[in-house]
């Protein structure tokens, strides 16, 4: 059958790629990093805006991928969880993450890297205090936050020995 | 061979190997499964907690762009339940009448799921409504009417006591009554239930992707309901983002997305958005528990009467209901880590208008401890002894195990006295009291609160393990290398890498050489999946069985081989030697080369290859878990806002497998904990609608709601195979009534003491208004 709404043709910048994509005005930019591009690491965890799981960097900054639509992507950089993961091997940040044990299920992390990744790049003081507030918009159900807090804050030492 | 026996891995914090393709955003999730012509489904719901229904018109959405089929209960009318057990079962597309906000009435199967629910508006149901039936109370008396008129409401009922209860009761010098609240909470995992299904066309069989903890139970649930035969039917699960007890059911959804596949030949998928997620996942913890103590003058409880009840809502879940397991369990670990020798209950399940009530982790625990450590804070304050010392005097003693409730529960060796002695010094107990009177009267209102718990785990028969044994493969594959498969359906717990371990210590070959599969029924062997904290003891004890039994073939190769003795072979590092001439050695690999490909050197009566299945039943029925939480809170008696400032817990698990991992649990744990303390709630209205259908309505704790949590581990080991004990469950078990403790205590000015969970800050400025102030 055919497809009942009328696709637009669209130019999206993702982890430094240009990606040619035909959406339907009304997907979310989480639907269509996940089914149309095929960057899966991003995951849908309310379509509500609160948990965070679906966290992407919009140039830079933390935004709800199941709260915007991919139209308004257009001429921004996303980045996504591959997006910030090196070639072979991970990022220190990751390496902090499972040093850690900061996951558990696995799926709130690329969210949680994300946001965790924003701070360090605007803030690479943070103390605790501001590791926890920034944190506050991505829910995790199986740690108890306190290894995650943990892995951000040993990355922070180690971006600063470097 | 004493040295290589020596555990190196068992114990150790070895990082996880699950961890890369998680962080890197390459691990596969439910939702992450698509292949080419995947048709998605979204359902249409009932709007109503009860109505009959009068007609339904599909006609619209048929005839919508890109809708493939439309079903209804004529097209899937498979019951959940045969009426024999409960005399009702849920019908997976609702027949004639709904009995909850949510329950699916009709599927729509389209090309996406933006589609599917377009398609699902222009559906229209006529429906007539009827009174909703919404208090557990009233229920139990048939009020204001039966919610299935073909069954009473109360559909388990159960009564026990001691012998010689009521003298004991009548003749205790003290007596206090109490009724405990706790309000509906759910999982709320991180990633929402779904499930996708697909034909075979060459084999007909059907595999089902299902985000489950327990694969074959899944299996079977299908074969049985569905009238397929179990090889017909692979499960496969992939990565799961959470469980905690509410994947261990067998759903609606399930059915309808796999009769949906059988049905067009094309591949299905639903996956439950968070409104459907909160709406109908199991429900939890909908109990009253209405209370008495019989207790002496030293604070010694005597006896303990309770009516037990719980609110199962409007199906029993399928395969089991919470209500009848979060009460059976309670009813028999009621008194907890205490030697109190008298108790009696009586149980009441009932029907209402709600979402089914199943598994939420600590199932029965967290409602238990609440009561129990309730009731020892209430005698405390009653006699005006220190909490502490109350639980002093009660706790069973070391030289009384094994110790046999008022229940008839045994409970194997622990380490209760010692785990609340040692978490006492941890938290700073005794200069507590004096810093909580200074701040006092600074107008500040701390409070600590203990919780010392048993957790029953390893059930022989748990609610998400249809069976009391595991099951584990071990293959050495021909390069040396070694494959293990489990039953087991792990949600985030880690035995990637604690299967690893154990088998790593048994074989003698390195950690970085073994792969677990598990959650696909064509590789994995039978077994009953994760929950109930099973997994650790019955699974791992399963893989150390596999393991030791392949160690032996492994030392009767080298033995032959090497030309010595098999009491002289050591295994290590990949590599079999004998002991004291490291020089006679042999590579593991070698041998499984010779196993598989050199057949005239096998050793006499062993078999070709080096492959093998062990499954372990442990010889007891359970093994106890125990420990202590401490919290202290600071409560804000102009706000009613709880926070929680500072946490002890001391744990007690057997033999540790990985520390890091016990910490992540226990973390999680007292999240969840403080989380079913003093935020989640799920709220009906008068007409029976779930009004708390966002996460910001039900609110799960963020990360500057926990603070650090100090943990300790004793290790008091099980009978069972490797001296492990579970654990999953216990911090969830413990926490809520430590931190409800801790803001009674806050409150010890204004007389009150908690006793409903979550207790929100309306309740605490309630009970801060309605009190006095000494």
């Amino acid at each position: 059958m055919a497809a009942v709404e009328d696709r637009i043709s669209i130019q999206l910048q993702v982890n430094g790629r240009q990606h040619q994509v035909e959406v339907a005005p009304r997907w979310t930019l989480a639907d269509v990093l996940r089914h149309q591009i095929g960057l899966t690491g991003t995951h849908i965890g309310c379509e509500q805006g609160v948990c965070g799981a679906c966290t992407v960097l919009l140039d830079g900054e933390p935004v709800r991928s199941c709260l915007m639509f991919a139209v308004q992507a257009q001429g921004h950089h996303v980045t996504t969880v591959e997006g910030v993961t090196p070639e072979t091997g991970l990022s220190p940040l990751q390496e902090s993450f499972r040093d850690h044990h900061a996951l558990q299920c696995g799926y709130c992390t690329p969210g949680m890297l994300l946001t965790a990744q924003a701070l360090l790049d605007r803030n690479p003081t943070a103390d605790e205090g501001a590791v926890r507030e920034a944190l506050t918009g991505n829910l995790c159900r199986c740690t108890g936050y306190q290894f995650i807090v943990d892995a951000v804050l040993a990355a922070r030492d180690q971006g600063r020995d470097e | 061979m004493a040295q290589a026996m020596r555990p190196q891995m068992m114990g150790a914090r070895v990082s996880r190997v699950e961890d890369p393709r998680l962080l890197s955003g390459q691990a596969r999730f439910l939702d992450d499964i698509q292949v080419p012509g995947m048709l998605e489904v979204a359902f249409v719901r009932s709007p109503h907690a009860a109505a009959r229904i009068r007609g339904i018109h599909t006609e619209k959405a048929v005839q919508y762009p890109g809708v493939h089929a439309v079903l209804t209960h004529q097209e899937c009318s498979v019951l959940l339940w045969e009426r024999d057990t409960y005399k009702v079962g849920q019908p997976v597309l609702a027949n004639g009448e709904v009995c909850y906000v949510g329950q699916p009435v009709v599927a729509i199967v389209a090309e996406n799921r933006y589609v599917a629910e377009d398609a699902a508006e222009l559906v229209v149901v006529e429906y007539e409504p009827v009174t909703p039936v919404l208090d557990m109370r009233e229920s139990i008396l048939e009020q204001p009417r039966r919610v299935h008129p073909e069954a009473e409401n109360v559909f388990f009922h159960k009564k026990y006591a001691t012998p010689g209860f009521d003298e004991a009761f009548a003749k205790a010098p003290h007596h206090l009554t109490a009724s405990f609240r706790t309000n509906r909470q759910t999982a709320v995992s991180m990633e929402p239930r779904g499930t996708a299904a697909m034909v075979d066309a060459a084999s007909g069989r059907v595999t089902v992707y299902a985000s489950t903890q327990s694969p074959h139970r899944m299996r079977e649930d299908i074969s049985h309901l569905m009238e397929i035969p179990e090889h017909l039917v692979r499960v496969i699960v992939p990565e799961v983002g959470g469980g905690f007890g509410m994947k261990a059911n067998c759903y609606p959804e399930d059915i309808v997305v796999v009769a949906a596949a059988l049905k067009y030949k094309k591949p299905v998928k639903w996956v439950s958005d968070r409104m459907e997620s909160l709406e109908t996942d199991v429900h939890a913890r909908d109990d009253i528990h209405d209370v008495e103590v019989a207790f002496d003058g030293d604070g010694k409880i005597i006896a303990i009467r309770d009516h037990l009840m719980a609110d199962g809502g409007a199906y029993p879940a399928y395969p089991f209901s919470g209500a009848v397991g979060e009460t059976s369990l309670a009813s028999r670990v009621l008194t907890g880590p205490y030697d109190i020798p008298h108790l009696a209950t009586e149980i009441h399940c009932t029907y209402s208008n709600k979402t089914p009530l199943g598994a939420y982790r600590g199932v029965w625990g967290p409602i238990a401890s609440f009561i129990q450590e309730g009731v020892v804070d209430r005698v405390a304050r009653h006699l005006g002894l220190d909490s502490a010392e109350v639980r002093r005097r009660n706790m069973i003693r070391p030289g009384q195990f094994p110790y046999r409730n008022a229940a008839g529960m045994v409970y194997d060796e622990g380490s209760y006295l010692q785990s609340m002695e040692e978490a006492l010094t941890l938290i700073g107990y005794e200069g507590f009291r004096a810093r909580q009177a200074k701040l006092r009267e600074e107008g500040r209102y701390l409070g600590i609160g203990i919780s010392v718990f048993v957790e029953p785990t390893a059930m022989a028969s748990s609610e998400a393990g249809s069976v009391g044994y595991e099951s584990c493969t071990i293959r050495i594959e021909p390069s040396g290398k070694v494959t293990a498969a489990l039953g087991l359906g792990p949600s985030g717990q880690g035995h990637e890498t604690t299967m690893a371990q154990i088998i790593a210590d048994q074989l003698g070959v390195r950690f970085e050489d073994i792969v677990i599969l598990h959650g696909d029924t064509d590789s994995a062997p039978f077994g009953g999946g994760t929950g109930g904290s099973r997994s650790g003891p019955i699974g791992g004890g399963a893989a150390l069985v596999a393991g030791r039994q392949m160690r032996e073939r492994l030392v009767k190769y080298a033995a032959s081989l090497l030309e010595a003795g098999e009491e002289d072979i050591e295994l290590g590092n990949g590599q079999a030697w004998v002991a004291g001439v490291p020089d006679r050695s042999i590579a593991i690999r070698t041998i499984a080369e010779t196993a598989y490909t050199n057949v005239r050197k096998i050793p006499e009566g062993l078999p070709i290859g080096l492959e093998l299945t062990a499954r372990y039943l442990p010889k007891r029925p359970v093994t106890f878990s125990n420990g202590t939480h401490i919290a202290e809170v600071e409560v804000d008696i102009h706000t009613g806002v709880v926070e929680v400032t500072r946490y002890a817990v001391v744990n007690d698990c057997g033999t540790l497998i990985n520390p890091t991992i016990v910490e992540g649990q226990i973390h999680g744990g007292v999240a969840q904990g403080i989380g079913s303390a003093i935020l989640e709630a799920l709220h009906y209205d008068e007409d029976g609608q779930l009004v708390t259908t966002s996460l910001l309505d039900y609110l799960l704790p963020e990360s500057t709601d926990v603070p650090r949590i100090d943990v300790r581990h004793l290790e008091t080991p099980s009978e069972g195979e490797g001296g492990i004990k579970g654990m999953g469950e216990g911090s969830l078990i413990a926490a809520p009534a430590a931190i409800v403790n801790a803001i009674s205590d806050a409150l010890t000015p204004f007389d009150g003491m908690v006793d409903t969970l979550p207790v929100t800050p309306p309740m605490v400025l309630q009970m801060v208004s309605g009190g006095r102030t000494r």
